[in-house]
């Protein structure tokens, strides 16, 4: 029983990591895909979920299709999703992204410290931040049925 | 604890304070008037029927007892707003100077005329061969520069003597064409503070931009 609880306990530490959930999102401006720069606090007003993702990560690929449904549904409402990949070559990065076929923004964290800055521990990782900017929720990993726990957050920040 | 912990802590302090002061005046309810108190004994009848009017009556004297309330509440949250702003501001210049004393200041701006052959993508600023500001600029950052906006990208210490700045810009020039070009400028740090100002500019002769630093003395 011991072991469960605090199996349970470090699970759920694992999904929600405590120090960014509840407060401002960290500020960032990293070039996207297609050579432009996009900065967070430019989208104020608007909810953000921010995706870091890796190519050697496998629920990245299981992820971002499912993001892009999301983008495509819920893109007029206010949403706006990015992807962050940290990997550090480039050129594969934007190649894998390309596979994915994915139309948000994908974003290049080359010197990794937007990761640093969202203390990432686990890849995939999901952020959810709410129109002024505050962190919200935060999800690591991602398993089929994932999405309904993301469009029920959506829903709920969409809606305030 | 940081500037900005700082400044909420002593937001937060007023706020408190300040709802210290309000509450128990919004606790008391607000004292009935005489005449429906105490109504005349011969006058049942003519009570009972007026009942629902005089129940009315104290109600609006309570609302109006009540509005200059709110009104004074609403004008001491604007005080002590305009007070918070006031610190805040204050606190803020206090900071710069504690933290970039003028005898070791260098700032450095950036603006941008025209523009018409060269989108800027990037700036880096090396102090002596150390970087110490990279900036990426977003479409709206670079129409800002572009309707006259000076942005400052780098304030620092750096000790009196000679020094060289060296700004990279990266960018799109005329064709779409991927452009990086550099700029370097040897300046000396008296004991005052010191302010440059890297300006992109067009050179309409050649159709190509340009890149400048200059010394504000």
């Amino acid at each position: 029983m011991l072991v469960l609880a605090t199996m349970m306990a470090m699970s759920s530490l694992a999904a929600a990591p405590p120090s960014l959930v509840g407060k401002d999102a960290p500020d960032f401006v990293l070039k996207a895909r297609d050579g432009k720069n996009l900065r967070l606090s430019e989208f104020r007003g608007q909810v953000v979920l921010v995706n870091f993702w890796a190519r050697w990560a496998g629920d990245s690929r299981k992820e971002m299709p499912a993001l892009d449904r999301i983008n495509a549904t819920y893109q007029r409402a206010g949403l706006v999703v990015l992807g962050v990949s940290v990997d550090d070559d480039v050129r594969r990065a934007g190649d894998f992204a390309n596979s994915m076929a994915v139309s948000y923004p994908i974003l290049f964290d080359l010197a990794g410290s937007t990761g640093r800055d969202y203390m990432i521990q686990k890849m995939p990782i999901t952020f959810l931040v709410d129109r002024a900017g505050v962190v919200r929720y935060s999800n690591v990993g991602f398993k089929r049925g994932d999405e309904n726990v993301y469009l029920d957050q959506i829903r709920e920040l969409l809606r305030e | 604890m940081n500037f900005n912990s700082r400044v909420v802590s002593i937001t937060l302090c007023a706020a408190v304070l300040s709802w210290a002061q309000i509450g128990p005046s919004l606790a008391e309810p607000p004292a009935p008037p005489a005449q429906s108190a105490a109504p005349a004994p011969g006058a049942a009848p003519a009570a009972a029927e007026a009942a629902p009017a005089a129940d009315a009556a104290p109600a609006a004297s309570a609302a109006e007892a009540q509005a200059p309330d709110a009104k004074s509440l609403d004008q001491e949250v604007q005080g002590l707003k305009k007070d918070v702003v006031e610190l805040n501001k204050d606190l803020f210049v206090l900071e710069e100077e504690l933290l970039f004393p003028a005898n070791t200041q260098v700032a450095v701006f950036l603006s941008m005329d025209v523009g018409t052959f060269f989108a800027l993508d990037a700036v880096t600023i090396k102090i002596d061969n150390k970087e110490v500001a990279n900036h990426l600029y977003t479409a709206r950052e670079a129409d800002a520069l572009l309707k006259g906006g000076v942005q400052r990208i780098y304030l620092g210490n750096q000790k009196v003597g000679k020094h060289e700045l060296v700004a990279f810009f990266t960018g799109k020039g005329t064709v779409e064409r991927d452009y990086r070009r550099g700029a370097t400028l040897v300046f000396e740090k008296g004991v005052g503070a010191k302010y440059l100002e890297l300006k992109i500019t067009d050179r309409v002769a050649k159709h190509q931009p340009e890149f400048l630093v200059k010394d504000w003395e």
